[in-house]
């Protein structure tokens, strides 16, 4: 038997050895097949602030730019592993690139309605999660962040177990997880930052534990999901403060009273979130695609983490072309909002010493309140290429911390646009 | 008779043959074997072979057997890979090995031009 070297849907490279009396016991086909995935994405935006870390006016490919191969091992009909690496801009730096392992994972598949999976796992939060990094599976630039984000860790490791019921026209799958992370979140100060005196960034460690259940139901036409996460975040070694009070400023000049951080803190947080999402063709080849995800983020002085975030999406497969458009929204909480405008209005009544301080606990609230209008398109040169391009109207409201607010300024109140041309492949 | 043209525009059937430890099946297990979504049919592990893309027989095929077209075939594997559920089934190179594959292998799959079968191969599907 020799199997071809080209294969289907990439050119992967597939090993098809018959290695007799293996592990598993008997003469089973060993197969090994590895494939590789990329995009290069370039994006530019009409202001000098950046937004979702790297896009401003000098345009950056380091926004949407990924590369990562994957293996796909199979022992037997019921054994496999995959392993998937990829290199992206670092997640807790903003100015390095990194490499990292996205999957690693061992699979079973004792029947065909059951699959088990333990490892270094991608969670089923949005419809698109588990294959974000692979542009080539999806028709938008860049999946709305205004839903994306919301989450405090997508990969966890850890273990899945899903059960598939075949239906007539849907297959059914329940999907339950339990694991756990240790990720970063990215905190952007405008005026100074926790430890220096100058705007930027800094990335705060976090351990979360997560478990969750979902529900998926598709056709070969429609996709709809819901899902509860149960997430538990913690800081390693330290308390994750809580609360703000308003009292005396930090240091001995004669001032209004400041908003400081509350002392003491909370060991863990609780972090339950909830995914909607539905994927439906219409006739004449449209496809309208919503999703909708809500994140409460308990016992946190960033209490505009607790936010919600919904897109709608209208697309149309022509040929080689798929034209799409979406409108997408992300809101904190309302007491979140107020929050943070109450801490940047005493900026301006506290001693000027203590301006940029205020700014700094006001942005701690991290506060989201954006929507996005996109319009974009993808061609598809092959079943594995496909170069988009997509302009969007960014508009915050409050406040987003999507936004690295200019020195002394704000990220409320601003509508900028956002050109996004990108190539992706898969071999 | 619903077929294709084989290239020299003579329209010809396209069966599914399998090795003979495999039973008959219906068009959605078909589907359902060829999109990963079933591994065995009465105990029996299947094992389904493609030939490879811009193969006529695999398009008629898919057109005839999965009511879909290579785009959708293909971009349905690859987000499927892509999610860490699988990979698509192995691919030969031709009729010919596909005829030896599924003699020789228990549980195997494949399909071919309904001229191209061999006398008293085990025909599991006709569309």
């Amino acid at each position: 038997m020799s199997f071809k070297n080209m294969s289907m849907p990439m050119r992967f490279v597939r090993a098809g050895l018959l290695l007799s009396g293996m592990a598993c016991g008997s003469a089973e086909a060993f197969d090994l097949t590895w494939s590789g995935f990329g995009t290069l994405g370039y994006a530019q935006s009409d202001e000098s602030v950046r937004y979702q870390r790297f896009i401003d006016n000098n345009g950056t490919v380091k926004r949407d730019t990924v590369f990562g191969a994957q293996v796909d091992a199979r022992f037997s009909q019921q054994w496999g592993a995959t392993l998937q690496a990829k290199v992206a801009p670092s997640d807790h730096r903003d100015n390095r690139w990194q490499a990292s392992l996205a999957w690693a994972f061992l699979s079973w598949r004792p029947s065909d309605d059951w699959l088990i999976r333990a490892g270094k796992l991608r969670l089923p939060f949005m419809l698109n999660t588990e294959n974000a990094d692979v542009g080539a599976t999806y028709d938008f630039v860049r999946l709305p962040q205004e839903v994306y984000s919301i989450a405090p860790t997508t990969d966890i490791l850890g273990l899945s177990i899903s059960k598939t019921w075949l239906g007539e026209t849907y297959d059914w799958t329940a999907e339950a997880y339990t694991g756990s992370a240790s990720t970063y979140w990215r905190y952007y100060g405008r005026d100074r930052t926790m430890s220096t005196s100058q705007p930027g960034s800094w990335f705060l460690p976090i351990d979360i534990r997560s478990t969750g259940l979902v529900l998926t139901a598709r056709s070969l036409s429609h996709v709809f999901r819901i899902g509860y996460h149960e997430g538990e975040s913690s800081r390693p070694g330290e308390k994750t403060r809580s609360d703000f009070q308003y009292g005396a400023c930090p240091a001995a000049i004669p001032s209004q009273p400041c908003y400081n951080l509350a002392p003491g803190g909370v060991d863990k947080q609780r972090v339950p979130i909830l995914t909607l999402g539905a994927s439906v063709t219409l006739p004449q080849d449209f496809k309208l695609t919503g999703e909708f995800a809500k994140m409460r983020v308990s016992d946190s002085a960033s209490r505009g983490l607790s936010r919600w975030g919904g897109y709608l999406a209208l697309s149309r497969r022509i040929g080689s072309w798929v034209p799409y458009g979406y409108y997408a929204k992300v809101k904190s909480q309302g007491d979140a909002l107020s929050l943070y405008q109450r801490i940047d209005a005493n900026a301006n009544v506290v001693h000027p010493a203590f301006q940029s301080y205020q700014h700094l606990v006001a942005d701690l609230t991290t506060p989201y309140d954006q929507s996005t209008i996109a319009v974009g398109t993808s061609f598809w040169v092959t079943t594995n290429s496909v170069v988009k391009a997509e302009w969007s109207r960014v508009s915050t409201g409050v406040a987003s911390s999507f936004v690295d607010a200019p020195q002394g300024g704000a990220s409320g109140d601003r509508r900028f646009d956002v050109f996004s041309l990108s190539y992706g492949f898969t071999f | 008779m619903v077929g294709l043209g084989l290239g020299a525009g003579i329209a010809e059937e396209v069966w599914v043959v399998a090795h003979p430890s495999v039973q008959r099946i219906d068009r959605q297990t078909l589907q359902r074997i060829y999109t990963g979504r079933v591994l065995s049919i009465g105990g029996q592990a299947v094992l389904p072979v493609n030939l490879p893309p811009g193969n006529l027989v695999r398009e008629e095929f898919l057109r005839l057997c999965l009511d879909q077209a290579e785009e959708q075939y293909t971009g349905y594997w690859l987000v499927r890979r892509y999610v860490g559920k699988g990979t698509p089934p192995p691919e030969l190179l031709g009729v010919d090995e596909v005829i030896r594959h599924i003699q020789a292998t228990p549980g195997a799959i494949g399909y071919l031009p309904a001229s191209r079968a061999p006398r008293g191969v085990n025909v599991i599907f006709k569309p």
